[in-house]
């Protein structure tokens, strides 16, 4: 009972958002300036024919009224077409105006459809890494407050954190894939390609991960139950996996939710610098483009996603101590 | 008692830290616990008792360390047993603390920990039969509907239901003997008498011996065989409880007892009638203050806690008032109330004839001056890094004084009349003692000289002998500058002391309005009747709990059910206490209590 009634709140204050970021994101794109017109017929194209496009296209019309005609499609499941990438493949655009029809736009859908499996592969294979390795110094370091574990932590952590992402990637890259040949770094043709972009998204996420976990394991032994546990004679092993891990996992879930979010900056340059195909690179080549469209639905379902993680992750904190509720 | 002991300390000596600076802690304990015994240990704050508590079940850690002797128990000494086989003994040897809140994960039912436990010191034991055991066992606790509570947190679970579970926790292996430190103390009166009687008879029932450390004599007067006087770490005294009572031998068990208060004995504080006076300082009329919580699990569906109900009384120019009541009542949110920190729904608080919340400007300043709160926690209401003598100046600058040397003067005044050392005015607050600290709260509620000082269970936290000293420092205070006072506590004994009319609450009800006397003599509601059945005393009683003290506790302020609140706890309740509230009735002079069982002479109190 109380999940569904969460549920049901939490995803309709994530609709709103949703929305909110939408009607944002809409209205900047309107403002800012560059005419994606212009992008798309050509820098040769006469003025009298680009407005006549851009007439065609309702691109004149009142920002609400475009908006609203905009978000009548995405309720139906529409998010429209790309602006500038034909439905065969490879971008249009550039010098040259041919008049492309619209039907032979790709859709917006199906160029994230395709992408993002391939970035959420990415993503998750990096919390994974960030995870077992975060856990592998985290606890000891949490258990033994101002020794050697905890100092090994410490360096490993500020030694992370210092190492900028796009400079990690390409010096692995150099080092596992050009000169050792011990994984593929390049593009994309298999698995393999996702494990080194992982890693280095791996050692970003890591840092903070062990700060919190190591803060939360050595506060949460500091509980009185811990030391009560002892006297009721349960276990050192008890205490510290049933009883410990436990109550510091809430503090290490909320501060998951936020990285996780914060993880898409990360991807677009892991994802161009490895030139992975996944949402990174196609938000970094629709905003080169000015491909309205395809911007405005990354920008939905991203946040989409964002809402639906903090959820998860909200469910799960309560799910493992009752007290809290959001 | 001629059965080999279950438990003998011999010699036992505690430290804290090493080397140079090491202090001993205890020194040369020793004595014996007999089987089914209940031996009793008394001493007052920092004498050692939770040391010597843990040193029994083997507890001691850094900075602590054992300096010397021995805690045998089957003939071998725990204290050199490693991690792994004192563990094994665990399921022998239990402990229960005086903090039921934070006993347990506050993640995981009540329940599950406990059956956790038993599985630990009793491997292999089957799931559902341990299971069972427990759910047994929290009915013999008298938790109520023990099925449904065993699945629930202890967030849930009130303090004294909290300290019935670790109970349970801790001999639902069996043990030999339990160390219980100090249990009752959080608890208030009525439950703590509750939990006293449950574990006398619960140790019987499982042949249990038991230590039995407590900063109350009275308490441990209740429940030992034999009590052991602990000062500064050393056994000055030992003998039975009436024994030790009747002819103390040690100065300090002579100061224990002297300072224990007296209520019915002739020896017991006459305390003065309210001294007639033309209006009021304060009145408080028909306030009632509810919360709004949200109810979990719900869209917009919304709880009324009500805190405060319909509240009505008067307090005198001159007058030390009490409200007393247990925990939950209603007595901090009355407080909010009457300083203005709050308002009430409806009704209204009344000063000097003017509605509290109808006061601004300079008026709202004079009421800020004249009425000062002085409060509960002496640890956490004093800014760590800032001097005593900068906390003491700043209500004065808020109140815009602006001369320097004139500021420092009236706080070096008020620091001699609550009689802190002036050297203490460039000291931070890190190094007092619980005692001092609460000497420059009420410091800084005298500094903007107050007619009216709020006092929330300022002493409560403190021992018998600095609860005698600052009262007398109140009493001096009051004759120097005429001030009245309200005492907000859940110490009847102190109360009985010092005030002169006392309200007692019940579910944020004033049940009774009476003077000292007559509601200690002759207290016209049942609640009152309780209330004094359960306070420690080492006087004969005059209401028995046997009578008066009812099981449970008082239900939830949510959603109350119609009726007399507090039928479903009264001895006497009749129907139509299910079906109407009682109104205050007047007894007679001027007495109100709100029981239908009042015969007044007639006359309803206008409320
Ligand atoms: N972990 C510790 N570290 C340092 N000093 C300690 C520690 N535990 C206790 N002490 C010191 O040992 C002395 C005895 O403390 P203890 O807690 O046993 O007192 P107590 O009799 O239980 O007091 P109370 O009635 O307030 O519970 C005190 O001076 C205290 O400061
Ligand atoms: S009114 Fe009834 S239930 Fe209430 S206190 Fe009196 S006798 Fe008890
Ligand atoms: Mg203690």
């Amino acid at each position: 009972m109380f999940v569904i009634s969460f549920l049901v709140r939490r995803l309709a204050q994530g609709a709103l958002i949703i929305f909110l970021v939408t009607l944002l994101i809409f209205t900047l794109l309107r403002i800012v300036p560059g005419d994606p017109v212009r992008l798309m017929a050509g820098g040769m194209a006469p003025e009298a024919l680009i407005e006549q496009i851009a007439e065609e296209m309702g691109l004149r019309d009142p920002v609400l009224v475009q908006f609203g005609r905009y978000m009548s499609g995405v309720v139906r499941g529409d998010l429209g077409q790309s602006f500038v990438r034909p439905a065969s493949g490879a971008s249009t655009g550039g010098s040259s105006f041919g008049d492309a029809t619209r039907g032979e736009r790709a859709d917006v859908l199906t160029l994230i459809g395709e992408t993002l499996p391939m970035t959420l592969q990415l993503a998750f294979l990096a919390i994974v890494f960030a995870m077992v390795f975060s856990f592998l110094v985290g606890i000891p370091a949490g258990l033994s407050p101002g020794r050697w574990p905890d100092r090994v932590a410490f360096y490993v952590s500020s030694i992370f954190i210092s190492l900028p992402g796009f400079w990690l990637g390409i010096v692995l890259a150099l080092l596992l894939s050009v000169k050792l040949g011990w994984l593929p770094a390049i593009g994309y043709k298999g698995f393999a390609y996702t494990i080194l972009p992982a890693i280095v998204l791996a050692v970003e996420l890591s840092p903070v991960l062990i700060r919190t976990l190591t803060g939360s394991i050595s506060s949460a032994m500091t509980m009185p139950f811990i030391a009560v546990g002892r006297v009721r004679g349960l276990s050192q092993r008890r205490i510290i996996f049933a009883h410990a891990l436990r109550n510091a996992s809430v503090p290490l879930l909320n501060l998951l939710g936020i990285q996780i979010s914060g993880l898409l900056g990360g991807v677009l340059v892991i994802e161009f610098i490895f030139d992975y195909p996944g949402l990174g690179l196609l938000t970094i080549n629709a905003v080169l483009q000015r491909d309205f469209p395809l911007i405005q639905g990354i920008a939905i379902v991203t946040s989409a996603i964002f809402v639906l993680i903090n959820i998860a992750v909200d469910l799960i904190a309560t799910l493992i101590d009752p007290r809290l509720e959001y | 008692m001629n059965s080999s002991p279950v438990l003998s300390v011999r010699n036992l000596s505690v430290d804290v830290g090493t080397g140079a600076g090491a202090r001993p802690v205890l020194s040369d304990v020793s004595f014996d616990l007999a089987p089914r015994e209940i031996v009793g240990i008394i001493g007052a704050s920092g004498s050692g008792k939770t040391v010597l508590a843990r040193a029994l079940v083997n507890w001691i850690d850094p900075p602590l360390r054992i300096a010397s002797g021995s805690v045998e128990y089957k003939s071998q000494n725990i204290l050199d047993l490693a991690g792994g086989r004192m563990r094994l003994l665990r399921r022998e040897i239990a402990y229960v603390g005086a903090n039921p809140m934070g006993a347990l994960d506050p993640t995981l039912p009540v329940g599950r920990q406990i059956v956790e436990k038993l599985s630990a010191v009793v491997p292999g034991i089957d799931p559902s039969e341990a299971r069972k055991r427990v759910i047994d066992l929290l009915g013999a606790v008298r938790i109520p509907s023990p099925r449904l509570r065993f699945d629930e947190y202890p967030s849930q679970f009130s303090g004294g239901m909290m300290q019935r579970a670790l109970i349970v926790d801790a001999l639902v292996s069996n043990p030999a003997f339990l160390v219980a430190d100090n249990v009752t103390q959080p608890l208030d009166v009525t439950v703590a008498a509750q939990v006293l009687r449950l574990m006398r008879e619960l140790t019987e029932r499982f042949d249990t011996a038991v230590v039995f450390v407590s900063s109350s004599l009275p308490t441990v007067k209740e429940a030992a065989d034999q009590v052991l006087v602990l000062s500064e770490g050393r056994i000055v005294e030992r003998n039975t409880p009436q024994r030790l009572i009747d002819a103390p031998q040690h100065p300090y068990t002579l100061q224990l007892i002297s300072q224990i208060p007296k209520i019915w004995t002739s020896e017991a504080a006459a305390v003065p009638r309210t001294p007639n006076a033309a209006r009021p300082t304060i009145s408080i009329r028909d306030a009632t203050r509810t919360y709004r919580v949200r109810k979990r699990g719900t869209f917009a569906a919304h709880s009324e806690v009500r805190a405060v109900r319909n509240v009505t009384f008067d307090v005198m120019p001159g007058e030390n008032f009490g409200v007393v009541g247990e925990s939950g009542c209603g007595k901090s949110t009355l407080m909010r109330l009457l300083s203005r920190l709050e308002f009430p729904d409806s009704g209204s608080v009344i000063c000097n004839g003017e509605d509290l919340s109808k006061l601004r400007g300079k008026t709202l300043l004079k009421f800020r001056r004249d009425f000062q709160l002085v409060l509960q926690d002496p640890f956490n209401s004093l800014p760590p890094r800032t001097s005593i003598g900068a906390i003491l100046e700043d209500p004065l600058r808020v109140h815009g004084m602006r001369n320097a040397k004139e500021i420092r003067e009236r706080v070096l005044t008020v620091m001699a009349e609550v009689e802190l050392p002036a050297n203490l005015y460039d000291e931070l607050p890190l190094g007092l003692s619980a005692g001092q600290r609460q000497r420059v709260n009420v410091a800084r509620a005298m500094v903007l000289e107050p007619k009216v000082l709020i006092m929330d269970e300022t002493l409560s936290s403190l021992d018998q002998t600095e609860q005698f000293r600052l009262l007398a420092l109140f009493e001096k205070l009051q004759v120097q500058h005429g001030l009245t006072y309200v005492f907000i506590s859940h110490d009847l004994a102190m109360v009985r002391r010092v005030c002169n009319r006392v309200a007692v609450m019940y579910l944020g009800e004033v049940v009774e309005i009476a003077h000292n006397e007559r509601l200690f003599f002759d207290p016209g509601h049942p609640y009152t009747k309780a209330l004094l059945s359960a306070v420690p005393t080492l006087e004969e009683r005059r209401y028995k709990p046997e009578d008066c003290l009812l099981e449970g506790e008082p239900p939830s302020p949510i959603d109350l059910p119609p009726g007399c609140s507090f039928a479903s706890r009264c001895p006497h309740a009749f129907d139509r206490c299910r079906a109407e509230s009682p109104t205050l009735t007047a007894r007679n002079h001027g007495e109100l209590a709100a029981c239908f069982l009042v015969e007044g002479p007639g006359a309803r109190a206008a409320a």
